[in-house]
């Protein structure tokens, strides 16, 4: 009995003590599973288990004033393949709907027909690294492409979404619009307004199944996905386009090196179009040179010639220097407080002319100019000029915008700050043009220019808003009788044939200006006609330049153009006719 | 306890069994009467029945919720896909849109039915009927000289085409063009500076 007892307690203890070992075998894998490698293991599995996506953010569209689409985005795919996975000698394929085993180089052939990629570089793509698991066939095909191609269902050719931009207007007002490159914009409003067009990409995890089925419920967001806002432009697309063609027609004709065109809203100073020609069609980057991408309305200053001369005339009237029947004898030549040697002329020879301060104006005297203006002192010619906007960049703030120059007066000698009052000697942008008159129009008050009417964010809020701060630059007698003696310009001058509109008003003015090379004039000319329409109340500013032309080197040649435009704007805002005559002022005395 | 001690010992006369006492009736099982709320608290086979059947509802629920909850994941995911792909659809098409409606389109188009560009701005006075303004011949507009990539002439219309297919509708008897009818008539006459013009869609 003793010994059974014995043998029977070892034994118990024995089965106690191996199941406990047992226990504290788990018990301690437990532990390490659950607790020590506790975090590395569930990463593990959620890895295997988790997708992780990208959802795209749209990138906002450009569109003009009216809402026409002038940049979007849209979806490309890039066809890749896989060529590790790709048999060189027969793959599968599905044609008409079945199945069907073919040679490689059919399948191949199949893709380069869809995508006008060249068979032969396909073959190369795959042949060249055959360990590659990934490789580019077909960068951004159009939705019809990628979806023949999918159908084609071949195993080792796979897709991914290539987000691309496309300007459906083309050129029209490309070169205020930009473009985007490879890796983000590179210029104009696309570069400039970035922040607000930006989309955020967002970022999703969910868990799927073997067949890559989402998990109910799954689904995680780390970050909301953003579409990007859309930039209003002021411009109005057609009235762009009609502008830019008839500056192509007229700048080719004419044989210019390039031409520049604003139309501006008086009351507002919103830009309702600014052309170049050349323009670049964001589409297809080489259709210009390389320096022709931008937009010189912005961005190359000029010597602008007579068109300053309204700048003059208005601080004469401002300061009440002038009126617009003030006496002046011109001489042929004027020489007079200028150093040995120095002379001012006229674009045509002319004895002694008796004219008035508007014929002074109509017949675009420089030396009636020079006359007048030296009854301002520098300072104040100075200081009006920079107040007209001349010498700082304007309100729109565009890419690489240039500010000219107005040098300042203890760097002028005493002929430049003369021919600083009729546009020599002086530069400017035609956007700084196209504001002075602006500023005319509007009874003295300068609006800020103004390119892009804000930033709509995807919620519907608006940001960016203009700024509409005015400021009175000269008093409404003076800009309005400016426009007055501007009208005699288009009803007298030299060019009233050309200028004038059956039924309409219209205040001009024009200029031939010298432009300097290697440090001297030469016989290249920059020609514009700037103006105001409808005169009695000027709601829209027209500026038009011509650079460097062959065959006419006069004003003239951009008269047809500035009434084409003047003539189109009439129609595109339904400005109706005048009821009353232009005031007729002497421009002898 | 060896045999020689028995002599010695006188033989005890077994004491009688005592007489057993008479024997009681056997006495009936007794128990209290349980009462009734401890009757009612009493488990039951019915109670467990429910129970058992109840987590059995229970699990298969739990189950078939899961299978319809699985089936609808393939669905969401399903239409998540048809969805993606309109999407798709809708963009490109829009894009598409765009491109026709695109100026450079508009005028090619404008053009190759021989429409001209007016000349000098006209306006019809409503009010009195007249023409204001001084009419000029209408040009026509030289080719698009402002470029668009995009295009490549495909989408201009060939109005040699237009008219055949015009002279097949009207001898269908189709104008295609429907105004609506019963718009009440300009009762009152227009203001000045308005124009009116028929309701069609």
């Amino acid at each position: 009995m003793i010994i059974n007892t014995r043998a029977s307690r070892r034994r118990l203890a024995l089965t106690v003590l191996t199941v406990f070992a047992i226990v504290a075998v788990f018990v301690v894998r437990l532990v390490d599973i659950q607790v020590v490698r506790a975090a590395d293991l569930t990463a593990d599995a959620d890895e295997r288990r988790t997708m992780q996506v990208t959802t795209y953010g749209v990138r906002g569209s450009i569109v003009d004033a009216n809402g026409v689409v002038l940049a979007d985005s849209v979806e490309r795919f890039d066809i890749t393949a896989a060529p590790n996975n790709a048999n060189l000698d027969d793959t599968w394929l599905t044609r008409d709907g079945e199945r069907v085993k073919v040679p490689t180089t059919e399948a191949i052939q199949a893709i380069a027909d869809l995508t006008g990629v060249d068979a032969n570089s396909i073959y190369q793509i795959l042949a060249t690294d055959r360990e590659a698991q990934w490789a580019i066939l077909a960068p951004a095909v159009t939705l019809d492409v990628f979806k023949k191609v999918r159908a084609l269902q071949i195993p080792w050719v796979y897709s991914e979404l290539h987000p691309a931009r496309t300007y459906p207007s083309g050129a029209i007002a490309g070169n205020l619009v930009g473009f985007i490159g490879t890796d983000g914009p590179l210029a104009g409003t696309e570069l400039k307004q970035d922040e607000c067009l930006a989309a955020t990409n967002g970022k999703s995890t969910y868990e799927s199944s073997a067949d890559g089925v989402r998990l109910p419920g799954s689904t995680i967001v780390q970050q909301e996905a953003e579409d990007g806002g859309t930039i209003h432009l002021t411009v109005d697309a057609d009235l762009q386009w009609y502008t830019q063609q008839v500056l192509a027609q007229q700048a080719t004709a004419m044989g210019a090196d390039w031409a520049t065109a604003m139309i501006v809203e008086v009351k507002t100073g919103r830009i309702l179009a600014g052309a170049d020609w050349p323009s670049v069609d964001p589409n297809d980057l080489d259709s210009v040179g390389n320096d022709e991408r931008g937009a010189r309305i912005f961005a190359s200053p000029f010597e602008p010639g007579s068109v300053m001369k309204v700048a003059t005339f208005a601080s004469l009237l401002d300061q009440g220097k002038i009126t617009p029947t003030t006496q002046v004898t011109v001489p042929g030549i004027y020489t007079e407080g200028l150093p040995e040697g120095a002379s001012l002329k006229d674009s045509w020879a002319h004895g002694d002319l008796r004219l008035t301060a508007t014929g002074v104006l109509v017949n675009s005297s420089n030396i009636g100019t020079a006359i007048l203006a030296q009854k301002l002192s520098t300072q104040v010619r100075h200081d009006d000029l920079e107040a007209f906007g001349f010498n700082s960049d304007t309100a729109v703030d565009f890419l690489g915008e240039s500010s000219g120059s107005v040098l300042p007066m203890d760097q002028t000698d005493a002929i430049t700050n003369l021919t600083q009052q009729f546009g020599q000697g002086m530069s400017a942008t035609s956007a700084q043009i196209a504001s002075l008159y602006q500023t005319i129009g509007n009874g003295g008050v300068h609006m800020p220019l103004t390119l892009v009417d804000g930033c709509e964010l995807p919620d519907g809020t608006w940001t960016q808003k203009p700024s509409t701060q005015a400021t009175r630059v000269v008093s409404e007698y003076a800009a309005d009788t400016t426009v007055q003696m501007m009208e005699v310009v288009a009803t007298e001058g030299s060019l009233k044939n050309v200028l004038k509109i059956p039924g309409y008003r219209v205040a001009a003015k024009t200029g031939t200006a010298e432009v300097a090379e290697n440090g001297s004039y030469g016989s290249d000319r920059i020609v514009s006609v700037a103006g105001l329409v409808p005169a009695g109340d000027p709601q829209y500013a027209i500026v038009v330049t011509f650079a460097k032309p062959d065959t006419m080197r006069t004003s003239a040649a951009a008269a047809p153009a500035f009434n084409a435009i003047m003539k189109q704007v009439i129609k595109t805002f339904r400005i109706t006719p005048h009821t009353n005559g232009a005031p007729s002022l002497p421009t002898v005395w | 306890m060896s045999a020689a001690t028995h002599g010695n010992l006188a033989i005890a006369r077994p004491l009688r069994r005592p007489a057993e006492a008479p024997a009681a009736p056997p006495r009936r099982h007794l128990e209290i009467a349980p009462s009734r709320a401890q009757r009612r608290a009493r488990p039951r086979l019915a109670h467990a029945v429910v129970t058992i059947a109840g987590i059995g509802v229970i699990l298969l629920v739990q189950l078939l919720l899961s299978i319809v909850l699985a089936d609808g994941a393939y669905q969401i995911s399903a239409l998540q896909t048809d969805q993606r792909e309109l999407l798709r659809e809708e963009q490109a098409l829009n894009e598409q849109l765009e491109l026709l409606g695109s100026t450079q389109n508009l005028t090619a188009n404008a053009e190759a039915l021989g429409m001209v560009a007016s000349g000098n701005p006209l306006f019809l006075d409503v009010a009195t009927g007249g023409v204001s303004g001084k009419g000029s011949k209408a040009v026509k507009l030289p080719d698009n000289l402002v470029g668009n990539a995009l295009l490549d002439g495909s989408m201009v219309i060939d109005p040699a085409a237009l008219a055949a297919a015009q002279a097949a509708e009207d001898a269908s008897g189709d104008t295609g063009l429907h105004v609506v009818e019963g718009g009440t008539p300009a009762a009152t006459p227009p203001a000045p500076g308005t124009l009116p013009s028929p309701t069609t869609h």
